[in-house]
């Protein structure tokens, strides 16, 4: 995650406070999607940007997690995303990112 | 280990080794390649990746101070760079460097092994970095740190540091540090003499029954892992071709002007041909020492082949024979050395308008 986009999750949780904020990912990648969250939850694990060592917590979803799909409109999950999400390798996404969710996540219901 | 070696060991744990951590701008926090021409600032304490270090080190080791500079800035200046980067290690008086881990990127590569030269050469300490195996500092600078292979990316942080911080923590408890295998650095190139408990014969057979058997077998001596050079593309033309002649079998004009060396030659000559339709015992001989000159001496068209050439150019066969030939010996000569003057030659050569090079050896 890049140092300006780190800073801006950063900034915006102090603003609104971490248990009023949720972070949606759309990378396309596992590992990628998987490094963004564990930045936005235990921290940046390259130890370079703001969030090196500091442990938001936030919680942290891919938008093709069941969680997050169920809740969007199907014609406009069908416009947006459904193109991506025939390509992308869903479930090993969504397994990364639900791994550093379960570990880091401290606001979830 | 014996007991008076033990308790001097522990005795040294009880000091809280003192470290100076060196960043480049990224991972110093400062920024990305718009602040990559920063020059070299310290900070008291840990920054970015020494918070990792932090945790990992625990009571072993105190991250001091951490120096931070640009890449393009130590790139440009390497010797200025180092220098400075040098003394603002040298005020906190640390007793081990960590610089990086630097991944695969190269700018930074080069400036973590840059610091651990200036580090070994200055203060004689322990430099610990952690490199890719290709970033290119591990070639220049291996001799001068221990630098742990890391993955290729930032993403490797999270096992990069865990392994450098062991090693730092060894250090930090004055115990012996093991060869590379053992301790997951980069070999460095240094032999340590030691006695084994087998001969030389004996562990030689062994292992040469092993590779008979098809088991798994460990070297003792690991071949040199020299690059392969692309085949170029075939000349479309060679009838308009300039042709140039290179050779390693040592032919020089008469007398060696150049003093090249008959063994691990240390240049290369270029020589004119113009108007030379024919190499004589007169004109030319070979410098080479390592075989028998007689043959060469006689008649050093055997060697390099201008009378050849000079019938094909007559025949239209080709183009035109380059009016300069490079020779050197090769007879132990360096890997590095050689690449270093092909690499001129050739660059020489096609400034000159060359588009192909006979090659020719002993």
């Amino acid at each position: 995650m890049d140092l300006e986009n780190q800073e801006r999750v950063k900034s915006l949780a102090e603003k609104h406070g971490p248990e009023n904020l949720v972070v949606i990912l759309g990378g396309a990648e596992a590992e990628a999607s998987g490094l963004t969250a564990e930045t936005v939850t235990v921290g940046d694990p390259a130890y370079a940007g703001p969030l090196a060592g500091v442990s938001l917590g936030l919680p942290v979803f891919h938008i093709v997690e069941p969680e997050i799909k169920e809740q969007v409109d199907p014609e406009v999950y069908e416009e947006q995303i459904a193109m991506m999400e025939m390509v992308l390798e869903v479930d090993d996404i969504c397994e990364e990112v639900k791994n550093y969710r379960e570990q880091g996540s401290k606001y979830l219901g | 280990m014996n007991r008076a070696q033990s308790t001097s060991a522990d005795q040294r744990s009880l000091k809280k080794l003192r470290v100076v951590h060196y960043l480049n701008q990224f991972f110093g926090q400062v920024g990305g390649e718009e602040k990559a021409g920063m020059g070299p600032e310290v900070r008291e304490g840990v920054v970015g990746p020494g918070m990792a270090f932090a945790k990992q080190l625990g009571e072993a080791a105190e991250i001091v101070a951490t120096v931070i500079c640009g890449d393009n800035y130590f790139g440009e200046q390497v010797d200025e760079a180092g220098a400075e980067v040098l003394k603002l290690i040298q005020k906190y008086k640390p007793d081990l460097v960590i610089a990086g881990p630097a991944f695969n990127a190269g700018r930074y590569g080069v400036a973590c092994g840059a610091v651990a030269q200036r580090v070994t050469e200055a203060l004689d300490l322990p430099v610990i970095t952690g490199m890719y195996p290709e970033n290119p500092g591990v070639e220049i600078y291996r001799r001068f740190a221990y630098v742990i292979e890391t993955g290729n990316s930032a993403a490797a942080m999270r096992t990069a540091v865990p392994a450098m911080a062991a090693l730092v923590k060894k250090f930090a408890a004055g115990a012996a540090i093991g060869g590379p295998e053992e301790e997951g650095y980069i070999p460095r190139g240094i032999r340590k003499n030691f006695f084994h408990q087998e001969r030389g014969a004996r562990r030689a057979v062994g292992i040469l029954t092993k590779k008979l058997k098809g088991e798994e077998f460990v070297t003792e001596y690991p071949m040199p892992n020299f690059d392969r050079v692309d085949i170029a593309e075939p000349l479309s033309k060679v009838e308009d071709a300039t042709i140039a002649l290179v050779t390693s079998g040592g032919i020089v004009p008469r007398g060696n002007p150049d003093r090249i060396e008959s063994s691990s030659a240390s240049k290369y000559g270029r020589y004119s041909l113009k108007g030379v339709e024919d190499l004589t015992a007169e004109t030319h001989e070979t410098a080479h020492g390592g075989y028998d000159p007689v043959y060469a001496n006689d008649d050093p068209d055997r060697v390099l082949p201008v009378d050849v050439l000079r019938e094909l150019e007559k025949e239209g066969a080709i183009g035109r024979l380059h009016p300069y030939y490079y020779s050197t010996v090769g007879n132990g000569t360096s890997v590095a050395n050689a690449k270093k003057y092909a690499s001129e030659i050739a660059a020489e050569l096609v400034n000159e308008g060359v588009q192909a090079v006979i090659l020719t050896s002993t």
